[in-house]
């Protein structure tokens, strides 16, 4: 199972041996062969990626077994090859959700992050709430978010988002609608007078209004 | 008919009405969103029972501004503006996290003196922020005066911040590799000079101690006074592993014995060259929330003077390029900030801005707990309680 993206696997061998080395990652690895997971390679983060089947027990046996006891916080990330915002990646990507949980030691705070990949086709996960109650808000919002299911939530309805809303924020396909209809205004202001907008609004992507002057 | 004055008959006819069965309605109580405690806009459905909540739960979301979706559009110096909003209490301490996390990526070394400066700031915005706290919690229990103390020092601290940065909430002082070279104040406000303002050191020292004496006032005002100590004592206990569970961080965790603070477990800063201590609280009450910041602020100011003798002289900024890209990877970084844990997950795809950005705010998962802790919460605790929490609303709904 790849963790990282795939155009990060590529570069910086010789980051990654730095990497090893470093505490965080040297208790990741513990991490990870306690609970069966893979220490990621291209990240400078103690992330440990797990099969999505496994996921519930992963966070239990590391939160028992190396007393990672506080919840800081549980996001995904959408890697996607087609992004109506920012810039795309570059190369092949493949298409899922990256589910991260990042838990934490009270003593030494020592800090991991536990991850799992899930596909877009059907995005379920088992839910965390079990584990840890915090997890409950931060489930809701990757719910209305993402639209990922988190099998066992006891209440799984918008967090942030009004009732009836339609579409998933922070999918890289959604377009964000204020940049959709003006354009980033720039660093002088040139922009079109309000009747030409009409011309302006067909050829902006939103991939070439980083304002770098 | 006369009216009797004889005890016995007054006794027993308070006993007759106190012994009739009143049968109690359930009632949904709605609190805020517009409301006083609330620091924002937050709303609580309260289902009462009496004088007693049983289920308490808090709709959030009314001050959300899509941070994590704005940031992915935006590069990353760009990104400083917007994460300064967040927590606008402490809106300094909200960069730091952001840019060490960026440096952290394409691996820069930021000058010992831009990360004093840092430092300085960041404590200077706890020292505010617990101001507030100071100014604005006895005020919710019905005492004005401590406001007045807390924040005349509060804007002092402010004037100091913003001599250095031109803005008191929102400076956008840093830079990714250092700091901003600092814009004078006054007359010399349009010419931008290359270091801190002349005088501030020197007048951030003073300041320090006028800090230290407005917190031995503070303490005298409300440390003595039984109606805040009713209200607040053994009120809203919450146990450490409950804070834990929730990941509640930050003077909250601290006031239920924990003595988890980033300062001393991260090197984001170099808080390993000052000597100071964490307080912690016993019970895990109001009060100890409120003691632990007042605590904190001690513990601020003394980081602040010690700095201040050991600034070094040097740059400002490391090397950077014109056009900041960020190399590939993730990095994870958090920062002990005045509400707790304020932390940025920062995926870079090696272009220039994040392909994606977690904002793990302190405040989010500091009131995520309100329905564990509110259950059978008298009505004029629920106040106290949430107050004591000290959070801000745009750090919930980012």
């Amino acid at each position: 199972m790849t963790a990282s993206p795939p155009d990060t696997e590529q570069n910086d061998p010789e980051q990654d041996e730095a990497i090893e080395l470093s505490p965080a990652e040297a208790f990741a690895a513990a991490v990870a062969a306690a609970i069966g997971g893979e220490v990621s390679p291209a990240t400078r983060t103690a992330k440990v990626t797990v099969a999505p089947e496994s996921w519930v027990d992963a966070v239990e046996k590391a939160r028992d077994e190396f007393g990672l006891v506080y919840f800081s916080f549980l996001s995904a990330i959408d890697w996607a090859s087609d992004v109506a915002v920012g810039d795309p990646l570059d190369g092949d990507v493949d298409e899922r959700y990256e589910v991260l949980c990042t838990i934490t030691e009270l003593m030494e705070g020592k800090r991991v992050t536990i991850a799992t990949n899930i596909s877009k086709d059907e995005p379920r996960l088992d839910s965390l709430v079990s584990v840890f109650p915090g997890a409950d808000w931060h489930e809701r919002e990757a719910h209305e978010m993402f639209s990922i299911h988190f099998e066992g939530h006891p209440n799984l309805e918008n967090l942030y988002l009004p009732e009836g809303f339609i579409g998933y924020p922070l999918q890289k396909s959604y377009p964000l609608l204020s940049r959709e209809v003006k354009p980033w205004p720039g660093t002088v202001d040139v922009e079109a007078m309000p009747e030409k907008d009409e011309a302006a609004e067909t050829d902006t992507g939103p991939s070439t209004e980083n304002p770098e002057a | 008919m006369t009216i009797t004055t004889d005890p016995d008959v007054i006794r027993h006819l308070s006993e007759v009405s106190v012994s009739v069965q009143i049968e109690t309605a359930d009632m949904t109580l709605n609190i805020g969103p517009q409301h006083p405690s609330t620091h924002g806009v937050l709303r609580l459905v309260a289902k009462v029972d009496g004088e007693r909540a049983y289920d308490v739960q808090p709709v959030i979301g009314y001050m959300h501004r899509g941070y994590e979706k704005l940031a992915e559009v935006r590069t990353y110096p760009q990104v400083t503006a917007l994460v300064n909003r967040i927590d606008w209490v402490s809106g300094f301490a909200n960069e730091v996290p952001f840019m060490v996390a960026a440096e952290r990526l394409m691996e820069i070394e930021v000058p010992e003196r831009a990360q004093y400066i840092r430092l300085i700031l960041s404590e200077m915005a706890r020292i505010s922020s617990h101001f507030v706290f100071m100014a604005s919690y006895p005020l919710e229990l019905g005492a004005a005066t401590p406001l007045f103390f807390a924040l005349r020092e509060r804007e002092r601290v402010l004037d100091l911040m913003e001599s250095v940065t031109g803005g008191r909430f929102h400076p956008n002082f840093n830079r990714i590799g250092g700091v901003k070279p600092a814009a004078g104040s006054g007359s010399t406000q349009r010419k931008v000079v290359q270091d801190l303002p002349k005088g501030f050191l020197a007048e951030t020292r003073v300041a320090m101690d006028e800090v230290l004496g407005a917190a031995d006032q503070l303490e005298d005002l409300v440390a003595g006074n039984e109606i805040i100590l009713a209200r607040t004592k053994d009120i809203g206990v919450l146990p450490p592993e409950v804070a834990a569970a929730y990941g509640v961080s930050g003077p909250n965790l601290r006031a239920s014995g924990v003595r988890y603070d980033i300062r001393k477990t991260d090197d984001y800063l170099p808080y390993d060259e000052f000597d100071f201590t964490v307080p912690v609280g016993e019970n895990g009450d109001c009060w100890d929330r409120w003691y632990v910041r007042l605590a904190e602020i001690r513990e601020s100011a003394k980081i602040i003077q010690q700095a201040i003798d050991g600034i070094p002289s040097g740059p400002l900024q490391a090397k950077v390029p014109k056009v900041i890209k960020v190399p590939s990877g993730e990095a994870y970084v958090a920062a002990e900030n005045p509400k707790g844990e304020m932390g940025y997950y920062l995926v870079s795809d090696g272009g220039q801005g994040p392909y994606r950005l977690k904002i793990r705010s302190a405040s989010f998962s500091n009131i995520s707990f309100l329905p564990w802790i509110l259950e059978g919460a008298l009505v004029p605790d629920i106040i106290a309680i949430m107050g004591s929490l000290d959070f801000v609303l745009g750090d919930v709904d980012r």
